[in-house]
C-alpha cells in the first residue's frame, strides 16, 4: 500500500513539477511551433479562449516593436513569471495538506511552486525570428516557512527556438503540452519534458503539424547507473556508467482549426468563436542494458522496451470571457504508459512492461456570463501495469470529477466555491479480503478572493482565502499507515490564504 | 442547470471503475469446503514458498538470488503456476510455509522462511496477497490438491528487546565485571535464560526486572506484533532464550535461539487471539489443516484450548476434517505421542523415526559399524502404539493418531537426507520407499525429488527453480512410481500393518538389512493386501530367511507380483504363507496378489 500511494505521490508530484495555469500554456504548448506572443492573432495560436487574448497579452515592448518594424534586426528582452504560494492550517494545529488519492486530484489544496522566465526575443528579418527562453522553477518548502536557505531549483526550458516563415525549428531542453485541466492541474493529451528538438508547419486551410524528438534518462537505476570499477593504471577507483538507457521520444500532433479566417467564413457574424480538432501520437523506446544488482554485485539483464501513445481532442471556445470546453482521449501502450518523469515500479517476468496500458477520457472547460462562471475538470483513467500478475498495486481504475462555480462581486472580488470528487479502485484485495482495495473522498471549498486584474475566472494575478473541507471515506482511510492521522480521521480542514499569478510567459502568454 | 448535466457523468464515475478492475474470481471469498476424506491417502509436500517458483518478479524485495540466508523470491504464483510439476510427482498435499507479516531481517538474515512473525493477521507481501493466496489455494483444490498452512503460537519474531541496563536503546552487547553484576557479555536481543525473568543491573548489582522495549524499526518491519495483546509486553514470559532444551521451564517459557519472543500462551486473552487469527486464516483461504510449529515449547492446556476451538469453529461452517499435526522437534516418542492425547492433535510428526529409522538405518546402508538393524524399526513402531493417541480426537480427522504418524525423512530444520547419507541415492531412493508405504501420512520436503543434498539451515533450503522444474530424474520418476502405487493400493494407505520380517543384522549375515511388512485389512478393506520388502543394506544382497527359517505372510499359496519393479516379477507363496525372496542391496519391493494387481 504503501509503494502504491508513493506511485501515485510521484505521479502527482510530477504533474505538480510541470504546473502550469488554465488556457494560458496552451499557445506554446498547444502550438508548439508557433510559440511566439507577438504572432498575430490569426496565426497557429491553438489557445483555447479567444484569439483576442493574446492582444491582451501582447506586452508593450511588442507594440514598440511593431512600431519599429522596419528597423530591423531588432529585438529585446522578456521576464514572465508562474507562481502560487500558499500557507494553510488544518485547524487541529498543524499545516493543511492535500488530501488527494487519485494521480490528478483537485489542485485547490496544491502546494507552491514557482517558474521564472528570461527570455530574448529577435526579429532578424521579416519572417525569420528567434527565441531563447530560459525557465527556472522552483519547489517547495520555501526560505520562510523552513528557515533553511537551500532551495530545490530545476530548469524547466533552455532551448532556442527559430521561426523562418511558416516553419519552426526549436532545440533544447523543454516542457512541451498541449491542453491543461487547470482545476486539476494537469495534461491528459500531451506533455513532454524532454532533450531535444522539434519542428512544425503551418499547413493551409488552419492547420499545423508538429513533431518533436527527445530523450530523458532519468537518475534511476533502471535508465542509469554508476559503479565504481578498479582504476585501469595507477590507484583507486574510476566511475563506470554501467546502465545507459535513456528514453528517446517522439511526438507528432496534427491540429486543425475551425474557425473564421479573411478569406473563410466559418460560424457566421463570430469571428471569435473557434473548434479545434487534434490528433496525436507518441512513440517510446528504451534500449536494452545490463545493471549491476546493488545487493548481489551480480550483473542483470535489463530488456529493451518500447511503447506507444494515440489520443485526440476536441476544442471549442466562445471567443467570449475565456469559455471553452475541451473533451480528451487518450490510450497508450508499454513504456509510453508511465510519466515521462516516473519508471514503472511493476513488471512484467521478463522485466518489461510491454502489456501495460491506459486508458483515460478527460474534460476541461470555463463558461462566464454576467456575475457568474463555472470551471469543471474530469477524467477516467483506467491504468494496467505491465506486471503479468492479474492482482497488483498498479493496475487501477480512478476518476475524478470537480466544478468550481465563481461568483464575481463586482470587477475585482469574487467567491468561489468548489466540489469534488475522486475515487481510485486498485485490483489488490482490501485488509479484509473480502473486496477490492478503493478508496474515495468528497470534497468541498469556498474561496473569496480578490482579482486586481478584472473579472474572470483566469484573471491573474488572483489572491485568495480558502476553506476546504474533505470528507475521506474508510477506503481512502486505509492507503495511509496506521501512523498517519490521514488512516484516521474522517474529516480534514484546510483553512488559509493562496495567491497565484502568471504574466509574460512563453508558457502562459 | 449545468449540475444537472453534470449528474450523469458523477454516476458514471463511481459506478464504471466498479466494471472494470476486480479481483480474480478465484481470488475471491469462497465457502468453506471439505475436501479431505481420509488423510491417510493424502501425501504431503513441504514446500517454501520462496524457494519454489517466482511467479511474481515485483514482489522480489530485496532479494539476494544465490544467498540463502536472504530471500530468494518464490511466491505463490510461482506455486500455483507449476501445480503441474506437483501432481506430476502424485503428491496430493501441500504444506506450504508461513503466510503472515515477518520482521523482515534480522542481523543480515531474512525471514524467507515466514517463522518470525510480526501481524498474524496481515501476509507476507513477499508471497502475495491474500487474494493471491486465495487463488492459489482455490487454483490446488481444483486440481485435486489440499492446502495446509504452517502456523507458529509457541513465540513471534524479534520485536523486543530487554532493556538490561536501562539506557532505553538495543544494546548488542553489553559487558559486566561479572562480579557485583551478574552480567558479563549478553545481548539485550537474546539474552540467557533466567529463572527469575531477565533482570536489569547496573554497577550496582541487579536492578528488577528489565523493560520489555517494543521496538520502532519500520525499514524493517521490526515494530511492535499484531493483533491486539501481542503488541504488549504482557503477552511474554520474559525470561530469556532457552539455554538448556531438558529443563521443563525452560523449553516452555523461554525464548526461542534468535531472539524470537515467547509468547504467555497460558493468557486466556492470548489463547483467544491466536485461536481466532488462525482460524481466519483457514476460514478466508477454505485450507485443510494446520502444521504447527515448535508444539511441545508450550503447555498442554493450550492446545487443549486451541485444537477444539479450531475444530468446533471450522466444523460449524462446513469444513470438517481439518488436519492439526505438530512439530516436537524431539526424539522421545513419549513426548510426541503426547500430544496426540486429550483432544490435543491429530497428530505429530514422527521425530522418533527421523532419528531411529532413517539415521540409523538409511543413513549408514554402507557402515555395519554404524547401520542399526531393523528391529529398531519394529520396536519403534510397536512403541507408537503404545505412546501414541488410540482414539481420534473429537471433531477431528477421524482416525486414531497412532495410526497416523507423520512421516518424514528430512524437512527444512534438519540437513537433507542426501547430505546425511553422504549422497547415497539408492539409500535416498530406498528410504522414500519405506516412507510411502510405511502406515501414516509420508510427508516429503520439496527438491527430495530433485536429490537436492543441502546440509543443514539455511543449505538445505536450495532455489528450485534452478532445476528446470525436471521431471525426467530417476528419483522424481522413483517418488512417481510409489505416489501410483500408493494410489492404485488401499492396503498401503489405509491397511493395518504387521512387521513379519526385522532383522538385528547388519553385515554379511543372511538376512541382513531386511524389513518386510504387511499392509492388510483394516480401514483399506478386508482382502486388501501389500507385501513390503526392503533390504536396508548397502553391501550386498539379502534374503527373507536366516537359519532355517523362512518368512511368513497371512497369503498361503498365492502368486504376489512385484508391482514397484518394472518387469512385474512374481513370486508364489508356499502353503503355509513361507515367502523366500532375494532383495538387492538398498532396494525394495512392493508384492501384491496377482489378482488385486491393478494398471497404475
Amino acid at each position: 500500500m504503501r509503494r502504491t500511494l508513493t506511485v501515485s505521490v510521484s505521479v502527482l508530484l510530477a504533474a505538480i513539477a510541470t504546473a502550469t495555469p488554465a488556457f494560458a500554456q496552451e499557445a506554446d504548448a498547444g502550438a508548439p511551433i508557433a510559440a511566439d506572443a507577438a504572432a498575430p492573432a490569426t496565426a497557429l495560436d491553438t489557445k483555447t479562449p479567444a484569439p483576442s487574448k493574446v492582444e491582451e497579452a501582447k506586452p508593450d515592448d511588442a507594440k514598440k516593436d511593431d512600431a519599429k518594424k522596419d528597423e530591423l534586426p531588432s529585438g529585446r528582452f522578456e521576464f514572465g513569471a508562474y507562481g502560487r504560494v500558499r500557507i494553510a492550517s488544518d485547524l487541529r494545529g498543524g499545516t493543511g495538506r492535500t488530501a488527494n488519492i487519485v494521480a490528478y486530484g483537485t489542485r485547490i489544496d496544491e502546494d507552491s511552486y514557482a517558474e521564472i522566465e528570461l527570455r530574448r526575443e529577435d526579429t532578424w528579418k521579416k519572417d525569420i525570428r528567434t527565441r531563447v527562453v530560459t525557465t527556472l522553477a522552483f519547489f517547495p518548502q520555501f526560505f520562510h516557512f523552513t528557515g533553511n536557505a537551500t532551495q530545490q531549483i530545476a530548469m524547466r526550458n533552455l532551448y532556442v527556438q527559430g521561426t523562418y516563415g511558416p516553419a519552426t525549428l526549436w532545440v533544447g531542453s523543454r516542457m512541451y503540452r498541449g491542453d491543461d485541466i487547470y482545476l486539476l492541474n494537469w495534461w491528459p493529451l500531451d506533455n513532454q519534458n524532454t532533450v531535444g528538438g522539434g519542428a512544425g508547419l503551418k499547413l493551409p486551410k488552419d492547420t499545423m503539424v508538429a513533431f518533436h524528438m527527445g530523450m530523458q534518462r532519468l537518475d534511476n537505476a533502471y535508465q542509469t547507473q554508476v559503479i565504481q570499477a578498479v582504476a585501469p593504471s595507477g590507484f583507486g577507483v574510476v566511475d563506470v556508467l554501467k546502465v545507459d538507457r535513456p528514453r528517446i521520444i517522439e511526438t507528432l500532433k496534427l491540429t486543425h482549426f475551425l474557425r473564421n479566417a479573411p478569406d473563410r467564413q466559418v460560424f457566421q457574424n463570430n469571428d471569435k468563436m473557434g473548434l479545434k480538432f487534434i490528433v496525436y501520437g507518441e512513440a517510446h523506446q528504451l534500449a536494452a542494458g545490463t545493471q549491476k544488482d546493488p545487493l548481489t554485485g551480480k550483473d542483470r539483464a535489463l530488456p529493451e522496451d518500447s511503447g506507444w501513445l494515440v489520443g485526440a481532442q476536441i476544442g471549442y471556445w466562445t471567443g467570449e470571457r475565456d469559455s471553452f470546453a475541451h473533451l480528451f482521449f487518450r490510450h497508450a501502450r508499454g513504456i509510453a504508459v508511465y510519466d515521462p518523469l516516473a519508471v514503472p515500479q511493476t513488471f512484467a517476468n521478463d522485466r518489461t512492461v510491454s502489456g501495460a496500458s491506459e486508458t483515460l477520457v478527460a474534460l476541461a472547460g470555463n463558461y462566464e456570463t454576467g456575475i457568474l462562471g463555472v470551471q469543471w475538470g474530469g477524467y477516467l483513467r483506467f491504468f494496467r501495469d505491465g506486471s503479468d500478475a492479474p492482482l497488483s498495486k498498479d493496475k487501477f481504475d480512478e476518476g475524478s470529477l470537480v466544478l468550481r462555480p465563481n461568483f464575481f462581486i463586482g470587477e475585482h472580488f469574487g467567491v468561489a466555491v468548489e466540489g469534488s470528487y475522486q475515487m481510485r479502485r486498485y485490483a489488490l484485495s482490501d485488509a479484509n479480503g473480502e473486496g477490492v482495495k478503493q478508496g474515495g473522498l468528497t470534497r468541498f471549498g469556498i474561496m473569496p478572493f480578490f482579482s486586481p486584474s478584472g473579472r474572470g475566472s483566469f484573471k491573474r494575478p488572483q489572491l485568495r482565502m480558502l476553506y476546504v473541507i474533505t470528507a475521506r471515506d474508510g477506503g481512502a482511510r486505509s492507503l495511509y499507515a496506521p501512523e498517519d492521522v490521514f488512516s484516521q480521521r474522517k474529516v480534514e480542514h484546510f483553512l488559509g490564504l493562496s495567491a497565484e499569478w502568471w504574466f509574460n510567459s512563453s508558457s502562459y502568454p | 442547470m449545468k449540475l444537472r448535466k453534470l449528474f450523469p457523468l458523477l454516476v458514471m464515475m463511481t459506478l464504471a471503475p466498479s466494471a472494470c478492475v476486480d479481483l480474480p474470481e478465484d481470488g475471491k471469498p469462497q465457502p468453506m469446503k471439505t475436501w479431505v476424506d481420509d488423510w491417510r491417502d493424502e501425501v504431503i509436500y513441504q514446500v517454501l514458498v520462496d524457494r519454489f517458483a517466482d511467479g511474481d518478479v515485483n514482489n522480489d524485495y530485496l532479494v539476494r538470488p544465490g544467498a540463502l540466508a536472504r530471500y530468494q523470491g518464490g511466491d505463490w504464483k510461482g506455486l500455483q503456476d507449476h501445480l503441474d510439476y506437483i501432481k506430476e510427482l502424485g503428491v496430493t498435499t501441500l504444506w506450504i510455509s508461513p503466510v503472515i507479516k515477518n520482521v523482515e531481517t534480522d542481523a543480515d538474515v531474512d525471514a524467507y522462511h515466514g517463522y518470525w512473525a510480526q501481524d498474524l493477521t496481515q501476509t507476507n507481501p513477499h508471497f502475495g496477497d491474500m487474494a493471491q493466496l486465495r487463488s492459489f489455494v482455490r487454483a490446488a483444490h481444483q486440481v485435486g490438491l489440499k492446502v495446509v498452512l504452517d502456523i507458529v503460537t509457541n513465540h513471534m519474531g524479534q520485536v523486543f528487546f530487554y532493556d538490561m541496563n536501562l539506557n532505553g536503546k538495543a544494546d548488542i552487547y553489553i559487558g559486566g565485571t561479572g562480579g557485583t553484576s551478574p552480567v558479563t557479555r549478553v545481548s539485550e536481543f537474546d539474552p540467557d535464560w533466567d529463572p527469575t525473568g531477565v533482570q536489569a543491573s547496573t554497577s550496582l548489582g541487579l536492578a528488577g526486572r528489565a523493560p520489555v522495549v517494543f521496538i520502532q524499526d519500520p525499514s524493517i518491519n521490526r515494530v511492535p506484533p499484531q493483533p491486539g495483546i501481542l503488541g504488549t509486553a504482557r503477552a511474554y514470559h520474559g525470561f530469556g532464550r532457552i539455554l538448556n532444551y531438558d529443563v521443563p521451564a525452560q523449553t516452555m517459557l523461554g525464548d526461542f535461539p534468535g531472539g524470537l519472543k515467547d509468547v504467555a500462551t497460558e493468557l486466556p486473552e492470548v489463547r483467544a487471539t491466536m485461536v481466532d487469527a488462525y482460524t481466519r486464516w483457514a476460514e478466508q483461504v477454505d485450507l485443510d489443516g494446520f502444521r504447527i510449529d515448535t508444539v511441545k515449547h508450550v503447555e498442554h492446556e493450550f492446545w487443549q484450548t486451541f485444537a477444539p476451538a479450531v475444530r468446533q469453529r471450522l466444523a460449524a461452517q462446513g469444513k470438517n476434517k481439518f488436519l492439526m499435526f505438530g512439530e516436537a522437534f524431539d526424539g522421545n516418542d513419549e513426548l510426541l505421542g503426547s500430544f496426540t492425547k486429550n483432544n490435543e492433535l491429530d497428530s505429530v510428526f514422527y521425530f522418533s523415526q527421523h532419528y531411529q529409522v532413517f539415521r540409523d538405518v538409511f543413513h549408514n546402508a554402507k557402515d555395519a559399524k554404524k547401520q542399526r538393524g531393523t528391529d529398531q524399526i519394529e520396536r519403534l513402531w510397536t512403541t507408537r502404539y503404545k505412546n501414541w493417541g488410540a482414539e481420534p480426537m473429537p471433531d477431528g480427522v477421524g482416525i486414531a493418531p497412532r495410526k497416523m504418524p507423520i512421516n518424514f525423512m528430512d524437512n527444512h530444520d534438519v540437513a537433507r537426507f542426501l547430505f546425511d547419507a553422504k549422497g547415497d541415492v539408492d539409500a535416498l531412493r530406498n528410504a522414500l520407499t519405506l516412507l510411502s508405504t510405511e502406515e501414516g501420512i509420508p510427508c516429503i520436503y520439496y527438491g527430495t525429488e530433485q536429490d537436492f543434498a543441502g546440509g543443514n539451515d539455511p543449505a538445505n533450503r536450495e532455489v528450485l527453480w534452478n532445476t528446470g522444474f525436471a521431471t525426467s530424474g530417476d528419483t522424481f520418476r522413483h517418488v512417481s512410481k510409489l505416489m501410483r502405487l500408493r494410489k492404485a493400493y488401499p492396503a498401503l494407505r489405509r491397511g493395518d500393518t504387521k512387521v513379519i520380517w526385522s532383522s538385528p543384522d547388519v553385515a554379511t549375515e543372511e538376512d541382513a538389512g531386511i524389513l518386510a511388512y504387511e499392509r492388510a485389512g483394516g480401514d483399506a478393506g478386508a482382502g486388501a493386501y501389500a507385501l513390503v520388502v526392503l533390504n536396508t543394506n548397502g553391501l550386498k544382497e539379502s534374503v527373507t530367511a536366516k537359519d532355517g527359517a523362512t518368512m511368513k505372510t497371512a497369503m498361503p499359496g498365492t502368486v504376489m507380483v512385484d508391482v514397484l519393479d518394472p518387469k512385474r516379477p512374481t513370486f508364489t507363496t508356499g502353503a503355509d504363507g513361507s515367502l523366500r525372496v532375494s532383495v538387492p542391496a538398498q532396494r525394495g519391493m512392493i508384492l501384491v496378489p496377482q489378482a488385486q494387481v491393478v494398471s497404475e
